[in-house]
């Protein structure tokens, strides 16, 4: 073995490994099946994310480096990873009955669920510049495709071209600030970049690196002023991928962001905290107001989720650990209630009704009265009211601002949430108060039955009892950084 | 001018002017062979013996008019036929065809034959081998005319297609010389095994000399592969539209070409310059006769196998020569790890 | 001694200058008469009607985004090949799970039609 691998290495990386396999898996299974059983492949996807989570179990209290620094496997990418996967599991779930209703051929579309899912879990374990700029384009790539999966549909392709487009130019910002980076401190490995770093005069060249990674991973979780191909994105996307798309890969946008800046740049602190703070305030702020003139519900769905991605700053900004806690709970608590409003507009979804305005949730209620209570639960999580999981995730983030002393970021994170419920009760009302039966009948199927079950759990559970939850995460967060002593790349 | 430097440029105008003059060798020779396998006499009327006919030929060329189609792109009309034989000149460059010599005591230190010693030979011949496919598919989309981007648009898929194999056909022989120098692959061939057999590769790697050999051909356009100019569907290909010496500069390109891909074979397959009986100086004897038999393997076939069909070319391409190249590779990869080659 | 690579730039620009005189020489040597019809593309004798740059077959794309595929796999085996010696058997498995995904794709591609032509 040449120096610098060994085999524990291989054995770290075993979770992307088990990934990588059960993807080519799909991908033998999905020529080898006639077409019409093709449906099973969603099965074999399941089994192979659950082969992943299990593959997972060894590694709860591993703290060490791969390959030199390339990926870090610890707590905290751990944690990342177990959202992703579980995010990827509840997609499947709700892919099999949308794929049904859009007669779309299943086979690519697991195989690049499962390559977008690696490359979140790359960027999360990922310590090096290269590390998470692979695992960042696999992911990306993969969703290029997603996105424009629903071949007839025009709008599925808008999508696709302008995310590809817009992913593409923000990856050029991104990477530039990277070789910047790279440039001035001569290594691509975080850690040992923030040892070069340290306790260096601010150099210009430095702060414009900053500048373009914030403005490139801005464009991943959509912060405004770099939100503007969410709203289409999440509009012409199949809807399955745009839930996944809104949690996935921004948690893994977040994960990467947290690497990046905490691990690589804790000397440009000063900087990276101002631009974030400005980018918080004006990206919750944006995100709501846009969001309450929307009548396509994917579409306010979309500015919500840039909303939260203005909350989620707030826990970056403060920076502290309690802070990165905030952040991580709040990134899996988003993911439940994100997922389950996504599947319950994936349950309205018919043949000839899109399923997404919001004149088809009228009447739900009388329709469809647990799918039209899952939503009302989703909504006031969505929107912070106890006693959902939403409501414990706001509440700590914005004691963290506080702890942090940012006050105000707090208190317009507040204001922020009230201007939210608007849009978030009207769903609500048009549910429960308008009795005109507008819409069909919702299609459930079991599949969207067990995921919109585990969506109402987690978030009535981890709003009454979030104390596990926040154990692990912070545990995960204290992780960051090198286990004793930073190794230094050759 | 130091001597040293003095040899060096006269070493690369002797390498261009004997290019030059293998082309025009081999417009003869092509025209000769073809006419005994199929019991004709070929030219004999100019000079003894049609000896004089490639000049002819040029001449004749130099003195047609040129014309280019009213609705062609100008620049990359005139461009294409440079870049095809400005690429087809630059892969020998780092050819090498003789050991390092001293020219009969002429110079103090030696020289090796070739025109630059490049520790990574073997890449810049791959490299600028895909190069050449510019040149056609641009004399091919330029033109404005049907056969020309049809012609140019299959020798792009073609070439394409084939280069795979190509390079994976060198990357086999890296792995047994442990070297991108072909100086260096050339000289782990010397000495013999048992006394008899040569060290060549060859006997290593007769599958890989296989895939290159039939890769090569494709890549040069040359029959059982030509259909770039499948002259009963596509009248000339991609350069339908050429005449006069733009024309020629097809010709001299393909023919360089072969010339390139034979020099190449012999130094990765067949043990370049080494060989019994003659003394290492006068190798580069050897390095011609070897060429010389793969340059008439080339017109053999050309004259003795059918064109294939272009579907098969496609299918044996990808189907059959890379599993083959891919299979090969990894064969002699365990090989080289079980007997230590 | 000389960069390697001054002598392979001196044999293009020697490479291209002779194409360049051949071509600017034989110019001077040949007539040019002019005729409108003798301008047109060859075809059959009748006058074309459309532009020649059509659309064309998606084959010759499908190959060229296959080609690109394995090429780079091709140029990684070059550096592969090379310090073989020193790899051994790491190597070998290292490349056999490299060919292996790559041979999954291959698969797929095969099996989705994407090698066929006609």
């Amino acid at each position: 073995m040449p120096p610098g691998i060994s085999a524990s290495d291989f054995y770290n990386i075993l979770p992307e490994l088990v990934l990588t396999s059960g993807a080519l898996v799909v991908l033998i299974v999905d020529v080898l099946l006639p077409k019409e059983r093709r449906g099973a492949l969603a099965w074999v996807t399941l089994l192979a994310i659950g082969a992943t989570l299990a593959s997972l179990v060894p590694f709860r209290s591993t703290h060490v480096e791969v390959a030199q620094g390339l990926l870090a496997v610890d707590q905290f990418a751990l944690f990342f990873k177990v959202v992703f996967l579980v995010a990827a599991a509840i997609t499947v779930l709700m892919s099999v009955r949308y794929l049904e209703i859009e007669g779309a051929s299943p086979g690519e579309y697991y195989f690049l669920i499962l390559c977008a899912t690696l490359g979140m879990m790359i960027m999360a374990g990922g310590i090096d510049l290269i590390t998470i700029f692979i695992g960042l384009e696999t992911m990306a790539v993969s969703f290029y495709i997603l996105a424009g999966f629903i071949k007839p549909s025009h709008r599925s392709n808008e999508a696709a071209v302008k995310y590809f487009l817009l992913g593409a130019f923000s990856l050029g910002i991104l990477l530039y600030g990277m070789s910047l980076m790279y440039g001035l401190s001569g290594t691509t490995n975080l850690r040992v970049m923030a040892a070069a770093f340290a306790g260096q005069e601010t150099d210009a060249r430095l702060v414009l690196a900053v500048i373009l990674v914030v403005a490139g991973v801005g464009f991943k979780i959509a912060a405004v002023p770099f939100h503007m191909w969410a709203p289409d994105v999440y509009e012409g996307a199949p809807t399955p991928i745009t839930a996944f798309l809104s949690v996935g890969s921004k948690a893994a946008s977040f994960a990467m962001l947290i690497r990046i800046f905490l691990e690589g740049l804790p000397s440009m602190g000063h900087d990276w905290r101002l631009l974030f703070e400005a980018l918080a305030i004006i990206t919750m702020t944006v995100g709501n107001i846009a969001a309450l003139t929307q009548s396509n519900v994917k579409r306010m769905l979309a500015y919500s989720s840039i909303a939260h991605a203005g909350y989620v700053l707030i826990g970056i900004v403060a920076g502290t650990s309690r802070g990165i806690t905030a952040t991580l709970v709040y990134l899996f608590i988003y993911a439940f209630m994100q997922l389950g409003a996504f599947a319950v507009i994936v349950g309205l979804r018919r043949a000839d009704v899109a399923g997404e305005e919001l004149k088809d949730f009228g009447g739900l209620h009388a329709r469809n009265p647990f799918a039209a209570f899952a939503m009302l639960l989703f909504m006031l999580s969505l929107g912070g009211i106890p006693p959902t999981a939403g409501f414990m995730g706001k509440f700590w983030l914005f004691s963290a601002a506080i702890d942090a002393h940012y006050n105000w970021l707090a208190v317009i994170g507040v204001l922020n949430s009230a201007v939210s419920l608007y849009y978030y009760v009207r769903i609500v009302v048009f549910m429960y108060v308008k009795k005109e039966a507008l819409g069909s009948e919702p299609a459930t199927s079991p599949t969207l039955a067990v995921v919109l079950g585990v969506a109402v759990a987690a978030t009535l559970v981890l709003g009454v009892y979030p104390r596990l939850l926040f154990e692990l995460a912070d545990a995960s967060a204290r992780t960051l950084g090198a286990a004793g002593v930073t190794t230094s790349l050759r | 001018m130091s001597p040293l430097l003095l040899a060096q440029v006269a070493l690369t105008l002797f390498v261009f002017v004997m290019l030059l003059s293998s082309a025009a060798v081999m417009v003869y020779v092509e025209r000769k062979v073809a006419a005994l396998l199929q019991q004709r006499l070929g030219p004999y009327l100019v000079g003894p013996k049609g000896l004089l006919q490639p000049i002819a030929d040029v001449v004749k060329l130099m003195f047609k008019e040129e014309l280019r189609p009213r609705a062609a792109d100008a620049l990359l009309f005139t461009l294409a036929p440079i870049i095809s034989a400005t690429a087809a000149f630059a892969a020998f460059a780092v050819v090498p065809f003789g050991a390092e010599t001293t020219f009969f005591g002429l110079l103090d230190e030696r020289v090796r034959l070739q025109v630059a010693d490049v520790n990574v030979a073997v890449l810049v011949i791959f490299a600028i081998a895909s190069m050449s496919v510019y040149g056609i598919v641009l004399a091919g989309w330029s033109a404005n005319s049907k056969y020309s981007l049809l012609g140019g648009l299959r020798s792009s898929a073609q070439m394409i297609s084939y280069e795979l194999s190509y390079g994976l056909a060198l990357a086999t022989v890296l792995l047994v010389g442990n070297s991108l120098s072909l100086t260096d692959l050339v000289n782990r061939q010397a000495g013999t095994w048992l006394g008899f057999i040569p060290r060549w590769f060859i006997f290593v790697q007769p599958l890989g000399f296989f895939i290159y050999m039939t890769a090569g051909i494709a890549e040069t356009n040359r029959a059982p592969f030509d259909f770039p100019e499948a002259e009963q569907e596509l009248v000339a290909g991609y350069h339908t539209e050429y005449s006069s010496m733009s024309f020629a500069m097809f010709f001299l390109a393909e023919y360089i070409n072969m010339v390139t891909v034979s020099a190449v074979a012999t130094d990765l397959f067949l043990g370049g310059w080494h060989g019994p009986l003659l003394p290492e100086s006068l190798g580069w004897i050897w390095f011609l006769i070897k060429v010389a038999a793969l340059l008439f393997f080339y017109v053999w076939m050309r004259w003795t196998l059918p064109r294939y069909r272009y579907d098969q070319l496609m299918a044996f391409g990808w189907k059959v020569l890379l599993p083959l190249a891919v299979i090969n590779l990894l064969v002699t990869a365990a090989g080289v790890l079980y007997f230590g080659l | 001694m000389l960069s390697p690579y001054i002598p392979i730039a001196i044999f293009v620009v020697v490479a291209t200058g002779f194409a360049l005189f051949t071509l600017v020489f034989s110019g001077l040597l040949h007539p040019e008469k002019y005729n409108k019809v003798k301008l047109e593309p060859y075809e059959c004798g009748i006058e074309p009607l459309t532009d020649a740059r059509d659309r064309y077959s998606i084959r010759y794309y499908l190959v060229a985004m296959l080609f690109v595929i394995f090429d780079v796999e091709t140029v990684f085996m070059f550096p592969w090949a090379v310090i073989f010696d020193k790899l051994l058997l790491f190597g070998l498995i290292e490349m056999l799970v490299f060919i292996f995904i790559l041979v999954v794709g291959y698969y797929y591609a095969w099996q989705k039609g994407a090698l066929e032509w006609v």
